[in-house]
């Protein structure tokens, strides 16, 4: 049982690192869409079509950092007490990013408007750096907050966030008819694909040298039907995209980049952290665990629905008016 | 003295203190609206359906805007808190996680069903068939309350902990239950819930107290202030019998928090009520009234009845003597808004029932209108009351706020804590300005021709082809 609670702790992490990552991404193209005028059509494509779920889509942060301190109270005390620092970046830069999304809006006068989209992207690359970044640290085993590790996964979550929001750009653009953006967030996602398999290849290196005890059953071992999968996907979405064959894209991005987190979760198992911890010496009491799957099963049986609702009325475009 | 002490060998607790305080401080203000401006949006929109009223319609999605701001800012500065757990706090989490956690895990279904339904009911204004938009939005009110549960499930284990068996420790077994049921959660969870309910009410009714002293009259602003002060004022009188409850539970659960909130030195009967006044190191009182007995008289209905004193508690694990008089200051504060705040209702209800009509009295509108502000403060002093009240414990009794405190450098939390307040500041000076120009831009159009009322916000309907 403490394997599954530590099952339902990854999928908390990788729902963030794939729904979350999307909208981290759509912040990255927005930074880098140019000037005001220049980046305005991107701009409102990215508002338009993160607008009604990315707070949705943060809740699996806050569910995941709950079923830690819950289920594995000793991973939790360890990892914070440690890598703290990381944390407080990725936090600073969270709020700022939601507000800014907000405030974007209503700023009336060009130069606070340009200020406001300018804090949005930037906070959109410290959260998912510096969250990944936490990772690194805790899978190279030595919990130091700034190492080869920890920065090697932080590049690596930006391309993948990168390639996932394009990807999912390109489908918002289509649906809207915005034939222009179509061919603008392909060839950018042809791009980030493109970085993702440079950057994820360089962590790969990295971990060799780094953590060799990981870079084994990664390679060899639980770790690597999953990262096998990256491999294969990531290319295949970024041939995809490139010739124009608009099918399947978005679920084989989703698989890429939860198959990397999936890898490395599995290539560290049954650690925690490695050489320091394992689930079954961090696991919570008998009881919190038994609540915390019936919470997963909730989750899974009446959240699950309700976001499918969501979702559903969103990609109907349900929500939007019949007329402009 | 002692607290002198723990600065030297525990350099983060000041800054952790203060970084709690203030992101708490910020957060509880966001609660109210959160939870149950839902409810009153809801409320008006059936309302409006069942009366076929156009107005009550406008008004309740204008509301629903507020809502959705609202509900972003506070999404924001609740991860913020779980974070902090993290980074302040990570001894107390080690060692309790897994009882004093389960509350939050129960918060994070509430979370999720409110941030998919609010999206669902912002978005779907005009989108869907009015009652599905009804029944979507009525999943709002359930999930704020199971969310509210949650959350003072975890505070009240802190209160009142239970549920749990140590071994050298460390938290062998949880019973699940006792953890999530403790004492305290009984009169927690039902003073803070009709805390929040009458602080919306009164928060929202006292923008349009203000507008009929500015003179506007219309149905319009009738309905708007009726609606949410009729709420308020239902519940306020409840509230001084729950609110009552709440601080004679704590005579037995934590004595040492009812004598600070009292300034009671040593354990007596015939104990004076000391209304206002502070108590100094050597236990006399300066300064406030001191009625004789009623502090007995209220805690055991007479004057006999013993009541416990700071005294009666070890110096080391009670409040110290600045924090008892925070927190006896702040507990009168709450007590004489509730009480003003009671009597404003009963004027409210009474008028209501006389002459079917809300008071006409401009005297009662003023109230009304800083209604708004006391029922924040109100908020603001009963959450102090209660942390405060609880030192020098983060759970009550069992470990020390010292103990769970960070071992980061103190330079560390200094800085995200001056990060935090400058941030807060600017979001604090966003959200005001955005609230404003939305009422104004309101105003214009009520004078004017209408158009969506989500214009100019970041949440609501869009149109199905975007413009850039």
């Amino acid at each position: 049982m403490p394997d599954l609670i530590a099952f339902t702790l990854l999928l908390a992490i990788t729902a963030y690192s794939t729904a979350g990552g999307v909208d981290f991404g759509a912040g990255i193209w927005d930074l880098l869409a140019g000037g005001s005028r220049r980046g305005r059509e991107a701009r409102a494509l990215i508002d338009h079509s993160m607008a009604p779920v990315w707070e949705v889509n943060n809740v699996w942060l806050v569910l995941a950092i709950v079923l830690c301190w819950t289920g594995f109270p000793l991973l939790f005390q360890t990892v914070f007490a440690r890598l703290y620092p990381l944390f407080a970046l990725a936090l600073v830069g969270l709020i700022l990013r939601g507000a800014f999304f907000a405030f974007r809006h209503i700023a009336e006068d060009p130069r606070a408007h340009r200020i406001a989209d300018l804090v949005f992207g930037l906070s959109s690359l410290l959260t998912p750096f510096f969250f990944a970044a936490s990772l690194g640290a805790i899978a190279s085993g030595r919990l130091e907050s700034f190492s080869l590790m920890s920065i090697a996964f932080g590049l690596v979550s930006l391309a993948a966030t990168a390639f996932s929001g394009a990807s999912f750009l390109v489908g918002d653009a289509r649906r809207y008819g915005a034939i222009e953006l179509v061919g603008y967030f392909r060839r950018r996602a042809v791009i980030a694909a493109l970085a993702l398999i440079a950057v994820g290849s360089a962590a790969l290196i990295t971990i060799g040298f780094e953590a060799p005890d990981l870079f084994r059953p990664m390679l060899a071992g639980k770790g690597l039907p999953f990262a096998l999968v990256t491999m294969v996907l990531t290319p295949v979405v970024g041939f995809l995209l490139w010739r124009g064959v608009l099918r399947w894209y978005r679920v084989l991005t989703v698989a890429a980049v939860g198959s990397m987190v999936f890898a490395w979760a599995f290539a560290q198992s049954p650690y925690l952290v490695p050489g320091q911890l394992t689930i079954a010496q961090a696991v919570a009491p008998f009881s919190t665990q038994v609540l915390l799957l019936v919470v997963a099963a909730v989750v899974l049986l009446v959240i699950g629905p309700a976001m499918g609702v969501l979702y559903y009325l969103d990609q109907r475009s349900a929500l939007e008016s019949p007329e402009t | 003295m002692t607290s002198a002490l723990w600065l030297a060998s525990e350099p983060a607790l000041l800054p952790s203190r203060i970084q709690m305080a203030f992101t708490l401080a910020s957060h509880v203000l966001l609660v109210p609206l959160g939870v149950a401006l839902p409810s009153l949006t809801l409320l008006m929109e059936g309302i409006g359906l069942a009366s076929k009223d156009p107005v009550a319609l406008k008004i309740a999605r204008r509301w629903s805007v507020v809502m959705a701001v609202q509900f972003a800012v506070g999404a924001v500065t609740g991860t913020i808190l779980s974070f902090e757990f993290g980074i302040l706090w990570p001894r107390m989490l080690g060692q309790f996680g897994g009882a004093f956690g389960l509350g939050f895990a129960i918060e994070a279904w509430a979370f999720f069903l409110e941030a998919i339904f609010i999206g669902i009911y912002l978005y779907g204004w005009e989108r869907l068939r009015p009652r599905t938009h009804l029944l979507f939005g009525l999943v709002l009110p359930p999930a704020g309350l199971l969310g509210a549960f949650g959350v003072l499930a975890s505070n009240s284990w802190m209160n009142t902990p239970a549920g749990t068996t140590l071994k050298a420790g460390k938290v062998v077994d949880v019973d699940v239950m006792a953890a999530l049921f403790t004492r305290a959660l009984g009169y927690e969870f039902w003073h803070f819930l009709i805390a929040i309910y009458m602080t919306a009410g009164f928060v929202v009714a006292s923008v349009y107290a203000v507008a009929w002293l500015r003179g506007r009259r219309d149905h319009y602003q009738r309905l708007a202030f009726a609606v949410p002060f009729t709420v308020a004022a239902v519940l306020a009188p409840i509230q001084l019998v729950v609110g009552d409850l709440s601080a004679r539970a704590l005579v037995a659960d934590q004595p040492s928090k009812f004598a600070a909130m009292e300034i009671t030195w040593t354990t007596r009967d015939h104990n004076p009520e000391v209304i206002g006044g502070l108590i100094d190191a050597n236990g006399d009182i300066h300064f406030g009234i001191s009625v004789p007995s009623l502090d007995s008289l209220l805690v055991g209905y007479s004057p006999n009845a013993v009541v416990p004193g700071l005294t009666s508690v070890a110096a080391n694990a009670r409040p110290t003597i600045v924090e008892a008089n925070i927190t006896h200051l702040a507990f009168d504060l709450m007590v004489g808004l509730g009480s003003v705040g009671a009597a404003l209702a009963v004027w409210h209800l009474w008028v209501l029932w006389r002459r079917r009509r809300p008071p006409e009295s401009i005297w009662f509108y003023r109230l009304a209108a800083l209604a708004g502000i006391g029922a924040y403060i109100a908020v603001e002093t009963g959450w102090i009351t209660t942390e405060v009240g609880r030192q020098p414990w983060i759970v009550f009794g069992v470990m020390r706020v010292a103990d769970a405190v960070t071992t980061a450098p103190a330079s560390f939390v200094w800085t995200m804590l001056t990060a935090l307040v400058v941030i807060y500041a600017l979001i604090a000076y966003f959200f005001v300005t955005l609230l404003l120009r939305l009422s104004a831009r309101w105003r214009r159009e009520d004078l004017n021709q209408p158009s969506e009322p989500e214009v100019g916000a970041p949440y609501g309907p869009r149109p199905r082809t975007f413009t850039a």
